[in-house]
């Protein structure tokens, strides 16, 4: 143990003095960001910091355009689908290999899901997987993907990280350390080393051509990138003010302003990218239960000044449930319902009996309306007090209560509260509806208690269409009938910034999985 | 606190005569530190009063106006990240970050008072006592504060119990000192001829002839528990937003550090010359009546 | 001599067991069940119970703390709750960096101290002495994170120095930049106290008999400074410093915060922030020990330089 201490060390300063040998031909570049992952398994872990490093170092078979909405070949050529919806087949490329050289085939694809599926592996957010039959390799370069029920989803699934082809061996061998102490992906990066809370280095992937065609290069054009965490807002600002090689997608709004007028930097947005600020209720809890009320707190909140105020009007204020640009909204939503309206707001909730005390807060059967609403500490604590001050006019008394994060999941999956706030990415509106909004994922992720029979079934039928009109029909549908039961209170739609250094060329910034980076082919020098 | 160990053997017998306060009163740097003081306890205990508004009524739209900005004309030193008025949180932050501070000092203080006294009163209990007291001062005081917010929780409350302990080893130890002078005056003696019981002994003439000294030694722990709790609150690990407190405060500001520096350099300020002034007034008492360093 | 070192071998070991408690007791405060917790998201309740036994949750709590001390003498510290790294890994990845930032202060800091402090028991009553106690009392009294903050914002900012973490060991040109800024900060809190201490400790030798038997001889003033006053003054300054070493730890925790130094003391406040208490545990143990470590080696060394304390008790 005593051996295996130093030995840790040991290591660490080899590494960290390699880190620092400053090597004057290689091109680095650092990317600034505030936390860091947990692992970099790409089936044990969910979070944001290990995905946007998971692209860069590893592949999936189906690539996503900027679009979000394209999909693009990536490990795989092409593919087919059968005509019910059951059977993929990819055709897979023949020059891929993985970082330590060893080529990849069919059965690294197999060996991949193989191990997602296998409970021994406790692998997450099994359901992007689709309800999977069997993964078979029909050939080295073919792949036959089957399903017990159909997913329409799959295709779009298949983009992100979760999906990344990892080289089996490697991960046997270092069972629980896999992901921690090394990867071995085919990405156009390769891992070199992480340590914890404070930096993650890459090192370029020689011989990798195989990038999707959505960016000019089909390899690194950078040496190496160090991912490197820097929790405090103001210095990573400075840092990307100072520092001529520095990326970063981190950065406050307060600061937004001005680093878009600096000349020196380039700062991009991307296009298309879906991460969304809602409350939810509880749908059947006593204080919220009527429609009314939900009506009525939701024409009580001004989105407008909220988003204004806590985003530096960098965000765009919501007034439905997803982004309108994601792939199968409903435009025919009626937006009216959801602006800011506090006569109304007070007249649905007269109507529903809850009358004003004296205090200025509202009654019904001598209960007071004052919700109990939880959610994460942070940068929610900004938007919950907005929304307390604006349902205060209308007369509800909301009570706050936050959690620190790693607390607060627990929280949120018991019956404590009335209301809660989340935010989360999404790829589709598919994606979205079938993980809040189905019966079977009470009590969480579906917090709303939402256990509608009409519900589940239109989610099925999206989920089982096998053409583009009759899923987005069913999809559209589910939308329709949420917006209407104002189950949730949309708050704002968060933009996704990527700020380069005065060395570097704009990086045209992706919105998958909030990963603004992507792929990293895109990190140049001028 | 950082050269008290140096002067631990020195606490002299209190001398409450009559040069020591004149010096004192001849020391203007001290007898600045004292009147700022004042003014800053007074500001404190009048905050619900005197403060202009409320330190937690929020308004998004005056959000960060800088001092005498136009923007939010009669908020005399701005707004806050979520437009609350900076005069009023900086009055409630002193309240409580003063409230900490003599909070911690009086009960840690009082406690560790006390333990000196009876070691030195009771020679069976000295070495027992004393040996307590070192294993307190074996602990750098910011572990206390990490500990004790692991294990209690980030908030006030373990901030408080962080900081009390924290002031206990080194006033025992300064009581201990000054008690066992007062320990060998012929008037102890004389007491215990008369046949007085040993609380009257202690309490009648020990703890009457020590506090002096103890007293000074509790202002320069104020300096100290302030700035610990200043940093264990910036760390995130004292008190949590929206309380208006001090170091939390500076720590909260400190992201708008750049387009907003007021924010967090008027906590900053104010924890500095609090911290100061405890500082200086409690080296003068202590220049004042302790007879070695007299020249 | 023996004595004393086994004096201080006795007080060390209470508090040793001290730190245990607290360590332990960390481990059994844990809001949410721990087997839970490690058991993971997607774990069933039979999981849950088989890592319950396998922690032995189930058995009274005096064997599980002796149990603990047992695995804490084996550096099994257990494993992190969020990285699911051993935690004895994360500390040997954070501990070089805290031992460099702190050396990196004390080097600059110390010895600026005692210049500083000698020069104002030389020139005792005038106004240089006046105002270097006047600025190592603002030292003393300044938070350690204002220096930082506005290090950061006017140097930092201004491009002259790095300030996002740690480049590299200090041996490197890149890792000794990187350290510069988060060494002053640090160093500059200490300044003042070793300052006062040299000062006070000067005082007490120059007065001292055979101090005034060198004068009498007819020394000039410098030589008797340097020569009898400072060397005698050092042993106690030396000593004192080494026992400050808590105070330099309390500023190390905040400034890793805020310079992003990759130490224990950040480890620590992440660990204790995010719930992960048996990292806050490890971190913690290893701090205290550190701490314990040092302390007793200085003794030592005082002990060693020092004949009068040879009787003496505490």
């Amino acid at each position: 143990m005593v051996k295996r201490f130093v030995a840790t060390a040991v290591v660490t300063a080899a590494a960290a003095l390699a880190v620092a040998s400053p090597a004057f031909a290689q091109k680095t570049v650092t990317v600034l960001r505030e936390i860091d992952t947990d692992k970099y398994d790409p089936q044990k872990s969910t979070s944001r910091s290990g995905g946007e490093v998971m692209y860069m170092m590893g592949d999936t078979l189906v690539n996503l355009d900027f679009d979000m909405k394209t999909l693009k070949p990536g490990l795989a050529t092409s593919w087919s689908v059968s005509p019910d919806g059951l059977t993929y087949t990819f055709k897979l490329r023949d020059d891929v290999s993985f970082c330590s050289g060893k080529k990849m085939t069919a059965k690294d694809v197999v060996a991949t899901y193989e191990r997602w599926l296998d409970p021994e592996t406790k692998g997450l957010v099994k359901w992007r997987m689709g309800d999977v039959d069997k993964v078979t390799a029909t050939d080295d370069t073919t792949v036959e993907y089957k399903l017990k029920k159909p997913f329409s989803e799959l295709l779009y699934q298949m983009t992100q990280y979760f999906h990344t082809i990892i080289n089996i061996d490697q991960a046997k061998q270092l069972g629980a350390d896999f992901g921690v102490k090394g990867f071995d992906g085919t990405g156009p990066y390769c891992f070199e080393s992480w340590t914890p809370r404070d930096s993650t280095v890459l090192t370029k992937h020689a011989g990798y051509k195989w990038g999707p065609a959505i960016y000019d290069a089909t390899e690194a054009q950078v040496d190496k990138v160090i991912w490197k965490i820097i929790p405090e807002e103001n210095t990573r600002v400075t840092a990307l003010q100072t520092d001529a090689t520095a990326v970063s997608q981190y950065v406050p709004y307060w600061s937004l302003k001005d680093l878009i007028a600096d000349k020196k930097l380039s700062t991009t947005k991307a296009e298309n990218y879906f991460w969304s600020y809602f409350i939810g209720f509880k749908v059947d809890h006593e204080l919220v239960n009527d429609v009314k009320v939900r009506q009525a707190m939701n024409l009580a909140v001004d989105q407008k000044a909220l988003t204004e105020a806590v985003t530096f009007g960098f965000a765009e204020p919501a007034d439905t449930m997803l982004e309108p640009g994601v792939l199968d909204f409903d435009p025919k939503l009626d937006k009216a319902k959801y602006g800011e309206n506090t006569k109304t707001a007070e007249a649905l909730l007269d109507e529903a009996g809850w009358k004003k005390g004296p205090d200025g807060f509202r009654y019904k059967d001598g209960k007071k309306l004052a919700p109990v609403i939880y959610g994460i500490a942070g940068q929610f604590k900004e938007v919950a007090e907005a929304v307390q001050g604006d349902l205060r006019k209308v007369g509800i008394d909301l009570q706050i209560q936050l959690f620190d994060a790693t607390v607060a999941w627990g929280k949120l999956a018991t019956q404590e509260f009335d209301a809660f706030g989340m935010s989360f990415p999404y790829v589709s509106a598919g994606d979205a509806l079938n993980l809040y909004f189905r019966s079977a994922n009470t009590p969480t992720p579906n917090r709303m208690n939402w256990k509608d029979k009409e519900t589940d079934e239109l989610l099925d039928k999206g989920m089982m269409a096998t053409d583009d009109a009759s899923r987005a029909a069913a999809y559209k549908a589910v939308q329709e009938k949420l917006h209407d039961a104002f189950v949730w209170i949309p708050l704002y739609h968060e933009p996704l910034y990527v700020v380069a250094g005065s060395k570097l060329k704009p990086i045209r910034a992706h919105g998958n999985y909030g990963c603004g980076l992507y792929k990293g082919l895109g990190i140049a020098f001028k | 606190m950082s050269d008290l160990t140096l002067d631990l053997q020195e606490g002299g017998a209190p001398r409450t005569n009559k040069p020591a306060w004149h010096r004192l009163l001849k020391d203007p740097a001290a007898m600045a530190a004292a009147i700022f003081l004042l003014l800053v306890v007074g500001a404190a205990l009048l905050a619900p009063w005197v403060a202009p508004s409320d330190p937690y009524a929020s308004n998004l739209r005056l959000r960060l106006c800088p001092i005498g900005g136009p923007r939010c004309p009669g908020l005399l030193l701005g707004t806050d990240q979520t437009g609350r008025d900076m005069v009023s949180r900086l009055l409630f932050g002193l309240r409580a970050t003063l409230m900490l501070g003599f909070t911690a000092v009086a009960i840690g203080g009082g406690f560790g008072a006390t333990l000196g006294l009876l070691a030195a009163f009771y020679r069976r209990l000295d070495t027992p006592i004393m040996r307590f007291v070192d294993v307190l001062l074996s602990f750098p005081p910011i572990l206390f504060g990490l500990a004790i917010a692991a294990v209690i929780g980030t908030g006030l409350n373990g901030l408080v119990v962080a900081l009390c302990i924290t002031a206990i080893p080194s006033i025992a130890r300064i009581s201990r000192g000054a008690a066992q002078q007062v320990m060998h005056q012929e008037y102890m003696e004389a007491g215990r001829s008369l046949g007085l019981g040993d609380m009257r002994l202690l309490w009648r003439y020990l703890a009457a002839n020590t506090w002096p000294v103890i007293l000074i030694y509790m202002t320069l722990q104020l300096g100290q528990a302030i700035l610990l709790g200043a940093a264990l609150s910036f760390l995130g690990l004292g008190a949590q937003p929206p309380t208006a407190e001090l170091g939390s405060m500076a720590a909260d500001g400190r992201k708008f550090l750049t387009i907003a520096p007021h924010v967090s350099t008027l906590p900053c300020g104010l924890i500095f010359l609090l911290v100061l002034a405890f500082n200086v007034l409690g080296d003068a008492l202590r220049d004042a009546l302790d007879p070695q360093l007299r020249q | 001599m023996a004595r004393h070192i086994a004096h201080r071998l006795m007080i060390s070991l209470p508090v040793l067991l001290g730190v245990l408690m607290i360590g332990f007791l960390l481990l059994q405060v844990v809001p949410t069940d721990p087997a839970t917790v490690s058991a993971g998201p997607s774990a069933t309740k039979a999981d849950i119970a088989a890592i319950r036994l396998q922690m032995g949750l189930d058995q009274p709590i005096w064997l599980q703390f002796f149990k603990y001390i047992t695995r804490v003498l084996q550096l099994d510290l257990g494993r992190s709750m969020i990285s699911n790294r051993a935690v004895v890994d994360e500390i040997g990845f954070t501990l070089g960096p805290t031992v460099e930032l702190m050396f990196a202060s004390l080097i600059w800091a110390a010895p600026l101290g005692i210049l500083l402090g000698s020069l104002a028991a030389r020139r005792h009553g005038s106004w240089i002495d006046r105002a270097i106690m006047a600025l190592s009392v603002m030292g003393v009294s300044v938070p350690v994170f204002w220096i930082g903050l506005m290090l950061i914002q006017h140097v930092g900012g201004a491009g002259l120095l790095p300030f996002q973490g740690r480049d590299g060991p200090l041996w490197t040109l890149a890792g000794l930049k990187s350290i510069v800024l988060p060494a002053v900060t640090l160093g500059s809190v200490f300044v003042g106290p070793v300052a006062r201490m040299t000062r006070t400790s000067m005082l007490e030798t120059l007065a001292a008999d055979y101090v005034r038997t060198a004068r009498a001889k007819g020394l000039t003033e410098w030589k008797v400074t340097m020569h009898h006053g400072l060397r005698n003054a050092l042993i106690p300054v030396v000593t004192l410093i080494g026992l400050q070493i808590g105070f330099l730890l309390g500023g190390s925790v905040v400034t890793e915060t805020m310079f992003a130094w990759p130490g224990v003391g950040r480890m620590a406040v992440g660990a204790i922030t995010s719930s992960d208490f048996p990292l806050a545990q490890g971190a913690i143990l290893i701090l205290a020990i550190g701490f314990l470590s040092v302390n007793l080696l200085v003794d030592v060394i005082y002990a060693g330089l020092d004949p009068r304390i040879g009787s003496a008790g505490g």
